[in-house]
């Protein structure tokens, strides 16, 4: 046995690698050969050749970003821990912070980079996106772990009359970390996204997102290529940072026994009127108070109110609702559209990758880069292939619904013993009603979670690809203001995607709740 | 070690409410556990045997009734560190070693732990993990991950000991063993236990009264004295009036209905 374990090892290894090795070859004859869109895809050897003439730009351009997102990040977590400490210990500021909390996760950061850029300076638009971009995940991640003790150890701590910041100090917080940490592993490629989307919709020099605006005009796809595997390299490079940090710290200190887990979703809280009146006006108050704080003139910085009188009281109202919903119209089915085409095909490979285990493994991983390659250096890479029709907005939307739907859906269906899952077939039982009886019920929670979760990235990924390449809807509506500086429009805009976004997340959670009450779940 | 405490508990009442229905968890529970006394509590499930400790320990509120421990009630006696427990779960904190996770309850009450090494070195040489000291939770068998929790339970000295079905995950064979080198914890301590157990003849060889709990309305119908004298052996398992009591304990359970 010890003397065949190299060659063993050595097998596995090819067996693990040659997908990639298969891929990349087929990606340098298809790149030499100029197969796809007419060189939109160049050869790896390509894009290495223009990276290595590019190399002067990019130190600058990575260290600004590096910069903006690194800050961005630090500030985020903060905020974020703080917070969820403060939602555990004081539940009710958690109800009130509810509809702040969704619509900082829902917003589009695109539809209010331009906002950024107009109301603050230098730097700091994209460390706010970057950390905006970070706080709900590790809020979230925070509020769980600090939920999800072992009661038991709670209950040893108040039996020796330990009161809640005693069960705080000894079993909550030091159980959150892992929580927490994984929270930071899933956030840091969200900072980056966040400071490169800053990037792009304002001003400033340098940064990979700048870099990356400048150079879509010169049609060189080698260029667009170095630039978006760059981005990507830094967000998958952050990530792997705390998924190490993470593994070091825990080791040997893992819970001894786990919780069987539910798919992450929303406790139902009693109503409340106040409350829940306080949670839909807290993030209005909130622009009213920052536009007062920052001084911001008038003209430039709309309110609330300047938005609804813009839009319904003025003498333009007409023509700008008119705007609105013609953008919209072209913008809401895509999304839809490419989120039920994202999902289907989650469930269908979630489905078969459970009965034949072997058939995803040489798929996974280019799922998995194409998931942290951040959105808008994917974009143009997309543009260049897919042409500036219906199509790129189509595949963006099925991009980014797919992977985390079916990571979701397949979690659902791992909790399905195998033997449940074949013992239809066992009967004798078709294909289809095999999947009515048990994968389908199994996993349908599961794949709500996850509409709820990617709704609002999708909604995002239609709007880059409007803004780049379309020039529908209102990605397209929102670059075509900042270019007229019509400023009520922005507002407009930014105010309509967030409400939008929020929409779709209210309307998925209500649909896995009545769902999950008819499952008995919950 | 300081002298036992006594027990009191007086008429507790106490109604749950989940979702409009009520359910009657305790009804009129009466016991009273003398010092240097162990007593054991046994039913079936859901007959709100562990809710009768969880109350003594303040865990839970009561609707009415008193439970006194050396002239205090439970928030005060657990605060003075008068008590000791153990849960069926180890409930070990999986980032402290062995020997921190026995500090714990001192750190909760506020004392030095430094002036204790010693003593927690003794406990869990006393439960038999001599040299796993500095282990994790997760490198330790069930067993042994128990046997830390007893020695958890007595680190603070109690006057007062609540076992809440300690060994109930453990196999028959564990069981045994645990149940003779508890016998012998207590016998070297002489702290006052109550033990809730749904294990008949574990109550029967550890206990001085076994006090029988019914379900639906929870309520205690029997209290039944041991005779045997003590230390108890293990060949006290298979004595033919080991097996008698056990069967009339039996019999207390399933409310006099059943012959055997």
């Amino acid at each position: 046995m010890p003397a065949e374990a190299p060659g063993g090892r050595l097998a596995a290894l090819v067996r693990a690698l040659w997908p990639l090795v298969a891929l990349l070859a087929l990606w340098e004859l298809a790149g030499q050969m100029r197969w796809v869109a007419g060189g939109a895809l160049p050869a790896p050897t390509q894009i290495l050749y223009r990276y290595w003439q590019d190399w002067g730009d990019y130190p600058r351009h990575i260290r600004a970003t590096l910069i903006a997102s690194g800050a961005g990040f630090v500030i985020g977590n903060a905020i974020a821990v703080a917070a969820g400490l403060l939602f555990v210990l004081a539940p009710v500021t958690g109800r009130i912070a509810r509809g702040l909390n969704i619509a900082i996760f829902a917003l589009p950061p695109i539809a209010i980079a331009p906002i950024l850029s107009l109301t603050l300076e230098g730097m700091t638009p994209r460390i706010v996106l970057a950390a905006l971009g970070v706080y709900f995940v590790t809020m979230q991640a925070t509020v769980t772990g600090l939920q999800q003790f072992d009661s038991r150890a709670g209950d040893l701590v108040r039996a020796y009359g330990g009161g809640k910041a005693a069960v705080m100090r000894f079993v909550q917080i030091r159980g959150a970390i892992p929580a927490i940490l994984s929270g930071f592993r899933v956030a840091a490629p969200n900072a980056v996204l966040g400071a490169i989307l800053a990037e792009f919709g304002g001003g400033g020099r340098w940064g990979l997102g700048t870099y990356l605006l400048g150079s879509l005009g010169r049609g060189d796809p080698a260029r667009l290529w170095g630039i978006g595997l760059t981005a990507t390299a830094i967000a998958g490079l952050s990530y792997a940072l705390f998924a190490v940090i993470s593994a070091r710290m825990l080791g040997r200190t893992r819970a001894v026994s786990l919780n069987p887990s539910a798919p992450p979703s929303e406790t139902r809280e009693p109503v409340n009127l106040p409350v829940m009146l306080a949670s839909i006006l807290l993030p209005f108050a909130l622009w009213w108070a920052v536009l007062w704080a920052l001084q911001v003139p008038r003209m430039i910085g709309k309110s609330p109110w300047d938005v609804i009188d813009y839009l319904f009281l003025s003498a333009q109202s007409a023509q700008a609702q008119e705007r609105l919903l013609g953008a919209l119209l072209q913008t809401l089915p895509i999304t839809l559209i490419g989120m039920a085409a994202g999902l289907a095909f989650a469930f269908a490979l979630a489905v078969s990758s459970r009965l034949t285990p072997g058939f995803t493994r040489a798929f996974l991983p280019v799922a998995l880069v194409t998931q942290t390659m951040p959105l808008v250096a994917l974009t143009p890479l997309l543009v260049l292939i897919l042409g500036r029709g219906t199509a790129v907005t189509l595949w963006i939307t099925i991009s980014v619904t797919f992977f985390p739907a079916y990571v979701m859906i397949a979690q659902g269906l791992a909790q399905v013993p195998r033997a449940a899952l074949e013992l239809p077939r066992a009967y004798g039982a078709t294909a289809w009603r095999e999947l009515r009886l048990v994968a389908i019920p199994a996993s349908a929670p599961w794949a709500l979670a996850a509409v709820r979760l990617t709704a609002p990235r999708a909604l995002l990924g239609v709007m880059i690809a409007e803004w780049l390449a379309t020039g529908r809807g209102l990605g397209n509506l929102l670059n075509q203001s900042r270019g007229y500086m019509d400023f009520s429009m922005i507002w407009t805009v930014a105010l309509v995607s967030v409400l939008l976004s929020v929409g779709f997340y209210q309307v998925a959670l209500w649909i896995e709740r009545r769902v999950m009450a008819r499952m008995g779940g919950g | 070690m300081s002298s036992p405490a006594g027990i009191t508990l007086d008429h507790l009442c106490k109604t749950f409410r989940a979702r409009g229905k009520a359910v009657e968890a305790l009804r009129d529970v009466s016991l009273d556990c003398p010092p240097g006394s162990f007593t054991a509590l046994i039913g079936p499930s859901g007959c709100g045997k562990s809710t009768v400790l969880r109350t003594a320990l303040g865990l839970e509120t009561l609707d009415s009734g008193t439970v006194r421990m050396a002239d205090m009630g439970p928030e005060k006696a657990t605060r003075a560190g008068l008590t000791g427990v153990a849960f069926q779960d180890a409930a070990l904190l999986p980032w402290r070693t062995v020997a921190q996770n026995v500090a714990l309850p001192l750190e909760v009450l506020g004392r030095a732990v430094g002036p204790e090494q010693g003593r927690i070195r003794e406990l869990i040489d006393l439960v038999g993990l001599k040299g796993r000291e500095n282990a994790l939770p997760g490198e330790l068998s069930g067993g042994m991950r128990q046997r830390v929790a007893i020695a958890r339970s007595l680190v603070t000295e109690p006057r007062i000991l609540f076992l809440d079905e300690p060994f109930g995950a453990l196999d028959q064979i564990l069981r045994r063993q645990m149940n003779i080198e508890l016998q012998r914890i207590w016998a070297e301590t002489g702290v006052t236990t109550l033990l809730v157990t749904h294990g008949i003849d574990e109550a029967v060889f550890l206990a001085d009264r076994v006090a029988v709990m019914q379900a639906a309305p929870g309520r205690i119908v029997d209290v039944i004295d041991v005779p045997f004298a003590r230390p108890r052996e293990p060949a006290l398992f298979s004595d033919d009036r080991f097996h008698h009591l056990c069967d009339q304990i039996a019999g207390a359970l399933h409310g006099g209905h059943h012959a055997g």
